[in-house]
């Protein structure tokens, strides 16, 4: 009775104390930042808390279009290859240092350290040259008309704070100073920090644009357990989750004072097919050849998907049919290449007939369970379909830690990947998708089932050189129409993004599941 | 006695040998931890830079060895994940999961001993049946289920206690408390009830059984015949002999409450060791995994060598038997 009349009593305490600070905003992710430095980890958890802290040359608005930063402005050099930025003025650091060139520079050599996971952003980069405080070029091996897109998520650190806390490269085995403590030029500061349990943001009182958001406190907490994200939102503990599971979308829209975001994700849900294989590894009766070399096997196992059904069953009609591998609204995307095979078990049926599989084969499907929403029952569905035309798939699922390895060993016929175009431009899933596997120029690197073709791997740099907006989305609708005519992957749909929120809390929803804190309003 | 407990001390260094190797032999099963360490856009040839450097290359009884060497010289390494050190991590969640397991076990004691005796005093009473029955549904659902259910119930409608976290702390040393303050214990209970059912239901479950076997013995019989007041003859006699058992399960459970707090702790998330289990297992964290389940290893043996002292504290005949 007594510890009943201690939690009655602390209850009032605690409602109190939330009626006081109005503006202290508090959310919880599925996922803890695993560290402050942002350039140790190319994670979406990492880039998306600290573009709240730090920031780029550019940055990325609410629709995901590109803005000045702490660049002001940036053009093609003159006579070579590359880009100038002319920086802000008059920018601090969170601990009062100022802004210049020279902190560019410092980052850029910093995040393009082998010791920088972020590297890679780097790749086309040869020389970054200091031209006075306020101006950078950045020299590249070609023409780069993407680059200054590819670098929003390239945060500036200052150099003397870095240098004076030995943190002058990221940390790769043991942590540094700047694995837990931060100086960025962003809209918030990192007021403490417990990994794992609790990261609490300060508004920078200095910050250099327009405060357009009221929160005094923010207050980050990662909870893991689906069911308990909820119970904290719903409890009222939390103000914002992101995201929470399908299934939970009734339940928060049924409750007054909460609301759930719904949005696209840029993430397209796709199959992809061992195109080298020679052999099926998983069949228990076509044991000497792989069917799915065959353009019209891959075509069937096309027409042989109901996305409608799909969305209706198991996404309660959120999901996007995907035509290509980015969705409509990203640059690059092939406006007239918009369809994508219809359902019709008869064609498909025709099709395995016609490449000599009347009565269909039996082949292996190798599927995530833990990395995209509903990815089990999305593979379980699709083998059922595919069952209905005669492709018998043997399905395995598992959890994504030990999927990529077994998609590099070639461990599949046929399997499930998501992908998100971290530039938000076609050419992003042309490199690591379409172009042949090419370790030694980095291309390819995701195109497990090495799909290869000569026209392709040529237009690629190409695209990535051309300056002339119409040449080259010529040259993407080739590549589009090449890979759709040889089903190079089964683009299947695009992911939803659920968020939920109390509904006093006025947020933005940006497509690349990014959340940032400078456009909350608390009211 | 010292001689023994050294001797224990020595075998738990083996056992926890045992438990690493056999982690350790697990481990190259559990997934990659460069391809969770590192974005998507990064090379090839750069992860393979980086599973070279951390030594993932190198044969399994080689990777054994000098994480076992590392761990004899007090380095636990580094998390693949955070980059932080593992025993500062480790360290700084032990105090949330032992209060936790702590305070479980005791609720389960309080509620459980009393309970078991009553049920076996009055072995046909109505509030018997009714413990009985409640009991029975309580071990049967699984623990998240009943964490689930008791935070819906009391969290989400009733809004009496926190849902998640560990609410307000105090620092002690390098001892973070939540058993200082009216919100830690508000955070404190649902995750302690939870984690304690099935230790209470267990208890009970015990004593009772144990209690009645003892109020059936010569020696009650004889006492109650000599008309020993009923309240000495039940709680000095009768529950003090049926002890030795309780003691043996509920001190061999306590390990296994610790080790196991992983399902309570997800659910609540509660900032425990468990908790950071789970993470690590999700990222392939293996320097932390390994020490992990020494740690918990360490806490078995440990747990089974109170067990055994607590025995020659409450049965004199054990102290005969180890001066033989």
């Amino acid at each position: 009775m007594k510890s009943l009349k201690l939690a009655l009593l602390g209850g009032a305490l605690s409602m109190s104390a939330l009626g006081a600070s109005a503006e202290t905003f508090r959310w919880a992710s599925t996922t803890d930042p695993q560290t402050m430095d942002p350039h140790a980890v190319n994670s979406a958890p990492v880039l998306s808390f600290l573009n709240n802290v730090y920031e780029g040359l550019v940055r990325r608005g609410q629709d995901m279009s590109i803005e000045p930063s702490l660049a002001t402005s940036w053009e093609p050099l003159e006579g070579e290859n590359g880009w100038r930025f002319n920086l802000r003025t008059g920018v601090t650091f969170q601990d009062g240092a100022a802004f210049t060139a020279e902190d560019v520079l410092f980052s850029y050599q910093r995040a393009s350290d082998e010791a920088a996971d972020v590297r890679s952003w780097f790749a086309p980069v040869t020389d970054v040259r200091v031209v006075d405080d306020f101006t950078i070029d950045f020299i590249t091996s070609a023409p780069n008309p993407l680059f200054p897109d590819s670098i929003a998520n390239f945060m500036i650190l200052d150099k003397d704070w870095a240098e004076a806390n030995d943190a002058a490269l990221p940390a790769r085995d043991a942590e540094n100073f700047a694995t837990m403590n931060v100086n960025g030029t962003g809209p918030f500061t990192l007021a403490s920090r417990d990994p794992g349990v609790r990261t609490t943001l300060a508004p920078n009182e200095t910050w250099w644009d327009d405060v357009d958001h009221n929160v005094t406190e923010a207050i980050f907490t990662p909870i893991g357990n689906s069911a308990t994200g909820l119970a904290a939102l719903l409890s009222g503990e939390i103000d914002f989750i992101q995201p929470i599971p399908l299934q939970d979308v009734a339940q928060v829209e049924g409750r007054d004072g909460f609301k759930v975001l719904e949005g696209e994700e840029t993430r397209v849900i796709m199959f992809g097919f061992g195109h080298e294989h020679d052999t099926l590894l998983y069949s228990s009766d076509v044991t000497d050849a792989n069917p799915f070399t065959d353009p019209r096997v891959r075509l069937a196992a096309a027409h042989a998907l109901d996305i409608a059904s799909i969305d209706r069953v198991l996404f309660r009609n959120k999901i996007e049919p995907a035509s290509q591998l980015v969705p409509a609204g990203i640059s690059g995307f092939s406006e007239e290449n918009q369809d994508r095979p219809a359902f019709d078990p008869e064609r498909a049926k025709e099709l395995l007939a016609e490449a000599g599989y009347p009565d269909g084969f039996s082949f292996g499907l190798k599927c995530t369970n833990d990395r995209y929403i509903n990815d089990e029952a999305l593979c379980r569905a699709a083998a059922s379909m595919f069952a209905a035309v005669g492709l018998n798939a043997e399905l395995t699922t598992g959890p994504v830690r030990d999927y990529w390895p077994q998609l590099r060993e070639d461990d599949f016929d046929m399997y499930l990947l998501g992908w998100s175009p971290g530039t938000f431009d076609m050419e992003h899933p042309i490199r690591f998708l379409l172009h042949s596997q090419d370790d030694e120029a980095k291309l390819g690197s995701w195109n497990f089932g090495n799909y290869s073709n000569a026209r392709v791997d040529e237009l690629l740099p190409l695209i990535q050189q051309e300056i002339d907006p119409a040449a080259r989305q010529a040259m993407i609708d080739e590549v589009v129409a090449i890979t759709q005519d040889e089903v190079a992957y089964i683009p299947l749909y695009t992911q939803p993004l659920i968020w939920a929120a109390k509904d006093n809390v006025e947020l933005t929803q940006r497509a690349d599941n990014f959340f940032m804190l400078r456009w909350v309003t608390v009211n | 006695m010292v001689y023994f407990i050294l001797k224990r001390m020595i075998q738990s260094v083996f056992v926890m040998l045992a438990v690493a190797f056999l982690a350790f032999s697990l481990f190259r099963f559990v997934g990659d931890p460069v391809s969770q360490m590192t974005g998507v856009e990064t090379s090839v040839a750069d992860q393979e830079r980086l599973r070279e450097d951390l030594g993932l290359n190198d044969p399994f009884v080689y990777q054994f060895v000098r994480f076992t060497g590392d761990m004899f010289k007090g380095d636990f390494g580094y998390s693949y994940r955070t980059r932080q050190p593992v025993a500062d991590m480790i360290a700084s969640r032990i105090p949330a999961t032992l209060e936790l397991g702590v305070v479980a076990l005791i609720i389960s004691l309080l509620v459980g001993v009393p309970a078991g005796v009553y049920t076996a005093l009055r072995p046909r009473g109505a509030l018997t049946q009714a413990i009985l029955m409640t009991t029975l549904v309580g071990v049967s659902i699984p623990t998240f289920v009943i964490g689930i259910m008791l935070i819906f119930i009391f969290g989400v409608q009733l809004g009496w206690l926190p849902t998640f976290g560990r609410g307000g702390t105090v620092q002690i040393g390098s001892w973070e408390s939540s058993l200082f303050t009216i919100d830690g214990w508000r955070a404190l209970l649902l995750p302690a009830i939870t984690l304690g059912v099935y230790q209470l239901t267990l208890t009970m479950r015990l004593v009772r059984a144990e209690m009645m076997e003892v109020m059936r013995s010569d020696y009650i019989r004889f006492a109650m015949a000599r008309g020993v007041p009923m309240r000495r003859l039940h709680y000095r006699h009768a529950l003090a002999n049926t002890m030795v058992p309780v003691i043996t399960i509920i001190g061999l459970q306590f390990g296994g409450v610790i080790a196991f707090s992983i399902v309570t702790e997800s659910v609540f998330q509660w900032p425990g060791m468990g908790l950071l289990f789970l993470e690590s297992i999700r990222f392939v964290d293996i320097p932390v995994m390994g020490v992990y389940l020494v740690v918990i290893a360490f806490f078995f043996v440990l747990v089974n060598l109170v067990v055994d002292l607590l025995y020659v504290a409450i049965d004199p005949r054990l102290r005969i038997s180890d001066v033989s």
